[in-house]
């Protein structure tokens, strides 16, 4: 027994349950807007879906930072700096980079790929394990931002004029992008969605 | 808030929050639960789906209270501080939290500068405030008619301050840099990471069904 179907509307905010009869917009007690569902959901979802799928070419080809070292200018793409950590055998750091700009980026936009298409064409399938899949997208997606934040960190220490300097590269806009829209897309998607075409 | 003024009838707000407090709903998959108030130290999961509905926390508006006063102070040295810096050549170099920004402007990247105070400066700075007002109006039991807004803007802002992954930025960064110069710890690290411990407290102390439950129940007392 669903709470719409008992004619209950949550509250998105503070949980409390208003009655749908009495066609309530706001939440008496936090004062937040009323809604079913989240509004426009898979469509919003999938417009935010498909701009991250767009910066996330440019973010991989670009050099995401520019490294000059004793007058020796070095570009690194995402990937690049990577196969520089394994080259000079920091295998553990490489695969925690690896996770959390390759590998959580990649597997995020595939499954809220797969959630919408769920809901799209109504899968009779285990609605528990879609919610979990939802609540690690969800949890993971902020872990991508150490890309960002490790360069922001370099760009603040290396500063040593000629000899040494980090310069952030085009493909950090469109990481940092990349990030911000599949955490709106988690935010957007609606996880109801996956129960109410449940049989 | 003036939008439920326009309802007209008072005691209608009155009447709905006695009315429906018996049941609730999961917030992930909307199955209609009856209310179970869990002791402390259980925890209580959506039967359906196995979303986590309440785990109450012991003294926590007390601990919010504290925490949040400790926050408020160590921010400033983990903000201002240098963090790490390196001596490369007899050149020497400190960063900051503040001039990782500031350097990132400079180079024309100001859409990744400004995420990053986001993230690491401003959001955590103004969860701080929040937890601080909200927790100091209901352990001093005073109404505030903003109280479910800043509650609201906490728990919407929440995701978007990520200290922790900072922390985990500044790990790799350190390891990067290892390898080609000498690195010193600043003051302003250690500060950082006293900053990180207490956020993750005062995430795990922040009860939200008992905030909003007692936010409920100042509003009904107010006038």
């Amino acid at each position: 027994m669903t709470a719409l179907a008992q004619g209950l509307i949550r509250c998105h905010d503070c949980g409390y349950l208003s009655q749908q009869a009495r066609q309530p917009r706001r939440c008496p007690v936090c004062g937040s807007r009323l809604h079913i569902r989240i509004p426009n959901s898979v469509q919003h979802t999938t417009a935010l879906l498909l701009s991250s799928y767009a910066l996330y070419i440019p973010a991989n080809i670009f050099p995401i930072m520019t490294v000059t070292q004793l007058g020796v200018t070095e570009q690194h793409t995402i990937m690049g700096g990577i196969i520089a950590l394994i080259d000079k055998d920091m295998m553990p750091i490489a695969i925690l980079v690896l996770v959390a700009s390759i590998l959580v980026p990649l597997l995020k936009l595939l499954g809220i790929s797969l959630l919408l298409l769920k809901v799209r064409y109504r899968w009779q399938s285990n609605a528990r394990l879609w919610t979990t899949m939802y609540r690690i997208i969800a949890f993971v997606g902020r872990w991508s931002m150490l890309d960002i934040f490790m360069i922001s960190i370099l760009v603040a220490v290396v500063d040593l004029g000629g000899v040494s300097q980090v310069i952030a590269g085009p493909a950090s806009t469109a990481f940092a992008a990349v990030v911000v829209l599949t955490m709106f897309a988690a935010k957007s998607f609606d996880p109801r969605l996956i129960w109410d075409n449940q049989e | 808030m003036q939008n439920l003024a326009s309802y007209g009838d008072p005691g209608w707000v009155d009447y709905l929050i006695m009315e429906n407090t018996k049941f609730d709903a999961c917030p992930e998959c909307d199955l209609l639960l009856n209310q179970a108030l869990p002791e402390i130290g259980e925890k209580a999961l959506c039967p359906r789906c196995g979303y986590l509905l309440y785990r109450p926390r012991k003294q926590s508006i007390e601990r919010t209270f504290a925490l949040s006063v400790a926050g408020l102070i160590v921010i400033f040295p983990a903000n201002l501080l240098p963090l790490i810096g390196i001596k490369l050549l007899g050149n020497s170099h400190d960063g900051t939290l503040w001039s990782g920004v500031i350097g990132l402007f400079n180079e024309g990247m100001w859409a990744v500068a400004i995420l990053v105070f986001l993230s690491s400066i401003l959001f955590p700075l103004t969860n701080i405030i929040l937890s601080l007002l909200i927790s100091a109006h209901l352990y001093f039991d005073k109404p505030n008619r903003y109280l479910g807004s800043w509650m609201r803007w906490l728990q919407h802002l929440d995701e978007w301050a990520m200290l922790e992954v900072y922390t985990l930025g500044i790990i790799v960064a350190c390891v990067k840099l290892a390898s080609t110069a000498d690195l010193k710890l600043g003051f302003g690290l250690y500060a950082f990471v006293t900053l990180l411990l207490i956020t993750a407290m005062l995430a795990s102390s922040l009860d939200p069904y008992l905030f909003w439950q007692r936010i409920a129940y100042l509003r009904r007392h107010e006038a």
